[in-house]
């Protein structure tokens, strides 16, 4: 356990290289000029020199990226061009936000799917399973950041009940944990959650149904144990899977939060990597998906270890 | 700088006095009145004193917070607006040098911190731009200033209120260019510096705590969310000492959710409201205001070879074919019909012999004069983005366009990229590969400096890639009609000879002029005193708020 | 949405390698036909997709044809049984003609994804050693970005186009894919029926063709149906980010877009694009869903 372990860790160190490589490679793919948002339609060929010298884009590719990853090792992302701010401060404040959201939605979304899954694993092929099969399946297919939409005409502009935007009142720098606040995680958390409902529920229900068709619960059954500990056993061996498939989603979420971010106005990676693409932030943009990425492969690399250390099944 | 600090913290020490003598006791903080705004932009514009996010960044991030030498004048909703005095009282060239202004300031101003504006401060925020040695010297304001004053170059102190600008060549353009210039605290940087000992970190503090000399003074930043502004009690003009207590601005890109925002009662006041919704927001009470702007919705055309557009007839013939009263509609009536870049009652005017109007039997024959007819139309590609500043809604307007000139033996084919592509084609020039063989580029633009709205598409000092004369348009005449309005420093002749250029483009008609964009806001009802002038620019400071 | 990729189709789900005879798959069919939901699905599918082929003869009205009088009709208005948009063209005949864009959307990266991501999958698996470690550590740094981030960032790097967006697309699908192919046939390399073919002396190439594609492409392909839906509703995602196909061409993500501000004019017809989408996206997912229960047969 402990060398697969460490093997596990070693092997995130030449992934994270590949991954900054593409999130280097990302920003000179992109066609027309990097500085295209700083330049007015009438700057000289000299300004445009002249900011492209000061910006260090008139180096080599490799002489870039090297430059480059130095810096980000020292945990300088480079400055938005846009903004003129420090892109690890941006990305770091926005990332906040972002995984509060995520948090949020996980925890929903995941008690929601359990109860859905496990619901209709259990009770499998009753009405009650094709109704909590029906909500999964529903919530894979939606197009969410559509019902987001949906929901805010219905529940903010409509009823007035929830904020359609923003992060509180005075803005996420002011974020406090009060009913006040709170308010403004609703919309978006539902609507973020939707996914991992759909993906937790159906991946529970086959495990639930799997784990009731093993000969050792028939015969558990079969003995006359109560219907209690044919619970506790079927909790006891979905629950490493389970646990880790909400692991992974939310890792989805963080780094796909974008159009919910969008749609609900949150102050997050989302947003930030919006505005980075529409005004062409090539830095932010580079630096914001860095982060993600590496948020990503960390929290797949604790997910995969957990799993390991939790189920005893998996000999590794 | 300790003398800067010093003042600082009395000032400061003055304001903590004064809010507990008054605020507390009153119990007014229930009273307080707030103005919550949602902006079209992705992020809060540049507080730095020269905002980036285009003309929606000098109108919330520049005007209300800092003053410039110049001003416009936005107190007016039925006349175009004009150039007024700001932080200079008066100007003139000099008699002996065309290349030199003379700028007289105006006295007792101070800066949010407290500090006095002089004629250094004024060297100082040219040299922030302009002047590469210099310590404050700022890289990433050069882009967003240098361009809108392409002809400054120093300034120099005369006295302590008089101060002297030089330009590389006679401009009689550059007290308009000047509005773009926003005067930033120089003891308030210096003392940014003093902390973080670097120029770059000293401005993007400066840019979370500005000081400027404007109405408003930054009370709250937090980057992509929200600017709060309150009053400057110390604000030289007192007609614009504004009385709301607060002002909250959001960026807010989707207009979906800034719709949402606005009807659910988050914000007082939406930018660009889509126009389908506004029935909604007007039947819950909201007000739309909306007037012409400084603003040209056009086909800009090729004049290369290949060209369809190098006929007159064909040019004037599609100015002839648009019925604007009815493409007005599809914006919910928010648009400028234009007779011109500007229009008849603005001082560039100049009563041009061709009238803009919608005639399509005049514009048929015109066409069957060239050689056309509807067995026979001529075939023209135009260039266009989806979405983007200012393009109001590209995509409903040019597939109007489309079926409008249909009728007049025009087979329009649309090439639809996306903005910032777009942008960055206009300056590359109808030849380059980038045009994709299009005959007209549809990307619009401002109109209150002379430079933006006509010199650059008609000099050909002009042709890409140094500006936007994006089809090459070259006429002799025109390039001698643009050295006559920039030598002329009268500027009641200024603008007569602007007139001359102004009458002569409308005849040659290198433009197809679609519309001008009136600019629409929502607000609630609540907001009082609201001017919309015929402007980019509104003024928040003389608003009221229930 | 992608989120869906990861997960709940872990290869250990798809089925086990066994040698599969015509008979299997035709048990498979007998199967499928009796589960009535995914028949349904299938149904739908099918008339989608002939919509779409179709709609040169179908829509009853040009798609493009504007009628500014007549813009944002609602559902039932004589001539336009489904409405009209904000520029008054006929929603069924752009819903009819959108089936295309958005289907060659949603489905192509799939299917092309499936072509290089099951070969490279394959090659690494069956050649294993240093070929699957190259391949599969490449398909790894991929597979490390959140698929809704990797296909935003890819087309927005690239800019707006509905090539630039199948391609990122197309990218986002070949790691996973790739897996899945590469873990299924490392399992089954070392069965016993590939024992008994090397030891009869067939060649890799024909090892590969008659008893490793037979028996791995199935269990890919109904994985790569599920890929579908996300597709789908990831497609949509882009056009409403303003990253996919451009106007004025019809596209039920983009329509749904642009549709979007019209909400409180018109809600019923401005959602239309957003059922179809759902409609496209959940049959995929309820057909992949029968298509595995029918070959995930315990012998």
């Amino acid at each position: 356990m402990f060398a697969y372990a460490i093997q596990r860790i070693l092997y995130t160190l030449p992934v994270m290289l590949g991954v900054s490589v593409v999130c280097f490679a990302l920003v000179h793919i992109a066609p027309g000029d990097p500085l295209i948002s700083i330049l007015p339609p009438d700057a000289s060929s000299e300004l445009q020199e002249r900011l492209r010298i000061l910006y260090g884009f008139d180096r080599s590719y490799v002489e870039q990226f090297f430059m480059w990853l130095a810096r980000v090792l020292q945990g300088d992302l480079g400055t938005s061009i846009a903004s003129g701010r420090s892109v690890t401060l941006e990305v770091s404040r926005a990332v906040g936000n972002t995984l509060m959201l995520a948090a949020v939605a996980t925890v929903l979304g995941f008690t929601l799917g359990c109860l859905f899954g496990f619901v209709a694993g259990y009770f499998s092929n009753s009405p009650l399973d094709k109704l909590a099969s029906a909500a999964a399946v529903f919530g894979v297919s939606v197009p969410h950041y559509w019902l987001g939409i949906v929901l805010v005409i219905v529940f903010s502009v409509g009823l007035g009940w929830f904020p359609s935007s923003g992060a509180g009142p005075g803005g996420s720098a002011n974020w406090r944990f009060d009913y006040e606040h709170a308010l403004y995680l609703v919309l978006p958390a539902i609507t973020m959650a939707v996914i991992p409902m759909g993906i937790v529920a159906r991946t529970v229900r086959a495990l639930v149904a799997d784990i009731l068709a093993q000969e050792f619960v028939i015969g558990l059954r079969a003995r006359g144990l109560g219907q209690f500990h044919v619970f506790l056993h079927v909790v006891k061996n979905a629950a490493p899977t389970a646990l880790a498939v909400m692991g992974v989603q939310m890792g989805y979420l963080l780094g796909g939060s974008i159009l919910i971010e969008v749609v609900f106005s949150w102050p997050g990676t989302g947003m930030l990597l919006n505005t980075a693409i529409f005004q062409r932030d090539l830095p932010l943009l580079q630096g914001t998906i860095l982060v993600l990425a590496t948020f990503f492969v960390v929290l797949n690399l604790l997910v995969d270890l957990l799993q390991t250390a939790l189920d005893p099944r998996i000999k590794r | 700088m300790s003398y800067a600090r010093y003042s600082r913290q009395r000032v400061s020490m003055a304001i903590l006095a004064g809010t507990t003598a008054f605020v507390a006791p009153a119990a007014a903080v229930a009273e307080e009145s707030v103005l919550r705004i949602g902006m079209t932009a992705g992020d809060i514009p540049l507080t730095h004193g020269q905002p980036d996010q285009g003309f929606e960044g000098n109108r919330f991030t520049g005007i209300p917070i800092y003053d410039a030498l110049t001003q416009w004048d936005l107190s007016q909703e039925d006349e175009p607006s004009t150039l007024m005095p700001g932080l200079a009282t008066s100007w003139e060239i000099d008699p002996e040098d065309d290349t030199r202004w003379i700028f007289e300031l105006r006295e007792g101003v101070t800066y949010h911190d407290g500090s006095e504006f002089t004629a250094e401060d004024v060297v100082w925020n040219v040299e922030k731009v302009l002047d590469e040695d210099a310590e404050h010297f700022d890289a990433s304001q050069v882009g967003v200033t240098a361009s809108r004053m392409p002809t400054l170059r120093s300034a120099e102190v005369i006295d302590d209120y008089t101060v002297a600008l030089y330009t590389s060549e006679p401009d009689s353009f550059l007290p308009i260019n000047l509005t773009n210039l926003f005067m930033a605290s120089p003891d308030h940087w210096a003392e940014k510096y003093d902390e973080t000992g670097d120029s770059d970190e000293a401005w993007s503090e400066f840019a979370a705590d500005p000081s400027g000399s404007g109405p408003f003074r930054v009370t709250g930043f937090t980057a992509r969310e929200r600017l709060e502004l309150q009053p400057n009690d110390a604000y030289w003009d007192d007609a614009r000492t504004p009385t709301i207590d607060r002002v909250v601005m959001r960026p807010m890109p989707d207009a979906n959710s800034r719709t949402a925002a606005l009807l659910s009662g988050e914000v007082d006041w939406i930018e660009a409201p889509a126009p389908d919704a506004m029935a909604q927001m007007e039947g819950q009470g909201f007000v739309i205001y909306s007037n012409p702007q400084p603003h040209v919705w056009p086909w800009q055309f090729s004049f290369l070879d290949d060209s369809p557009w190098l006929d007159r007839e064909v040019r004037h013939a599609a100015n002839l074919c648009v019925d604007r009263e009815e493409l007005s509609v599809l914006l919910n009536g928010h648009m400028g019909i234009p007779q011109g870049t500007v229009g008849p009652d603005h001082p560039w005017w100049g009563d041009p012999d061709f009238e803009i109007r919608y005639d399509p039997d005049t514009a048929r024959e015109l066409m069957e004069e060239v050689g056309y007819s509807s067995d026979d139309p001529v075939e023209v590609r135009v260039q266009t983005s989806a979405s983007g500043s200012g393009q109001m809604q590209p995509l409903v307007m040019n597939e109007y366009l489309q079926d409008a000139l249909a009728e007049c033996y025009f087979d329009v084919e649309l090439d639809v990229i996306e903005w910032n592509t777009l942008f960055t084609n206009w300056r590359e020039g109808a030849d380059a590969s980038s045009a994709n063989d299009a005959h007209a580029i549809n990307v619009t633009f401002a109109t209150m400096d002379p430079f933006f709205a006509m010199v650059r598409f008609l000099s050909s000092d002009a042709h890409p890639p140094v500006s936007n004369n994006w089809g090459y348009f070259t006429d002799d005449e025109f390039d001698d009609l643009i050295a006559q309005a920039r030598t002329t420093f009268d500027p009641d002749e200024r603008d007569e000879a602007l007139g001359q250029l102004h009458k002569r483009k409308v005849e040659e008609a290198p433009f197809l002029w679609v519309a001008h964009d009136a600019g629409p806001r929502a607000m609630s009802p609540s907001v009082g005193n609201v001017v919309q002038p015929q402007s980019w620019f509104i003024d928040i400071a003389t608003m009221t708020m229930e | 949405m992608a989120e869906l990729i990861a997960a709940p189709q872990a290869p250990a789900q798809i089925a086990p390698p066994a040698e599969k005879s015509a008979g299997y798959w035709r048990s498979v069919w007998r199967r499928l036909r009796r589960d009535k939901v995914a028949m349904t699905a299938g149904t739908i599918l099918v008339l989608i997709f002939l919509m779409s082929l179709f709609a040169t003869f179908l829509a009853p009205s040009d798609p493009y044809a504007r009628n500014v009088a007549n813009r944002l009709a609602g559902i039932g208005t004589p001539g336009n049984p489904l409405g009209t948009d904000d520029l008054g063209r006929d929603m069924l005949s752009r819903l009819i003609w959108g089936g295309q864009l958005s289907l060659l959307m949603g489905v192509a990266p799939v299917f092309i994804a499936f072509f290089f991501g099951s070969a490279l999958g394959i090659i690494a698996g069956y050649a294993g050693g240093l070929t699957n470690t190259l391949i599969m550590r490449t398909v790894d740094i991929f597979y490390a970005f959140p698929s809704v981030l990797l296909a935003v960032a890819l087309s927005g790097a690239l800019g707006a186009g509905l090539f630039n967006a199948m391609f990122s697309l197309t990218v986002v699908f070949i790691p996973p894919i790739a897996r899945v192919s590469e873990s299924v046939t490392t399992q089954l390399k070392s069965s016993d029926f590939i024992e008994a073919a090397k030891a009869s002396g067939a060649s890799a190439l024909t090892i590969l063709r008659v008893h490793v594609l037979g028996n791995v492409l199935g269990p890919i392909f109904v994985y790569s149906t599920s890929l579908i839906a996300v597709s789908m509703i990831l497609a949509a995602g882009l056009s409403f980010l303003g990253l996919g196909v451009q106007p004025p061409f019809p596209e039920w993500g983009q329509m749904l877009n642009a549709l979007r501000n019209a909400m409180y004019v018109q809600p019923l017809v401005t959602a239309l694009p957003g059922v179809m989408i759902f409609l496209v996206s959940i049959s995929f997912n309820l057909l992949s869903d029968g298509l595995r229960s029918a070959m995930e047969v315990r012998t």
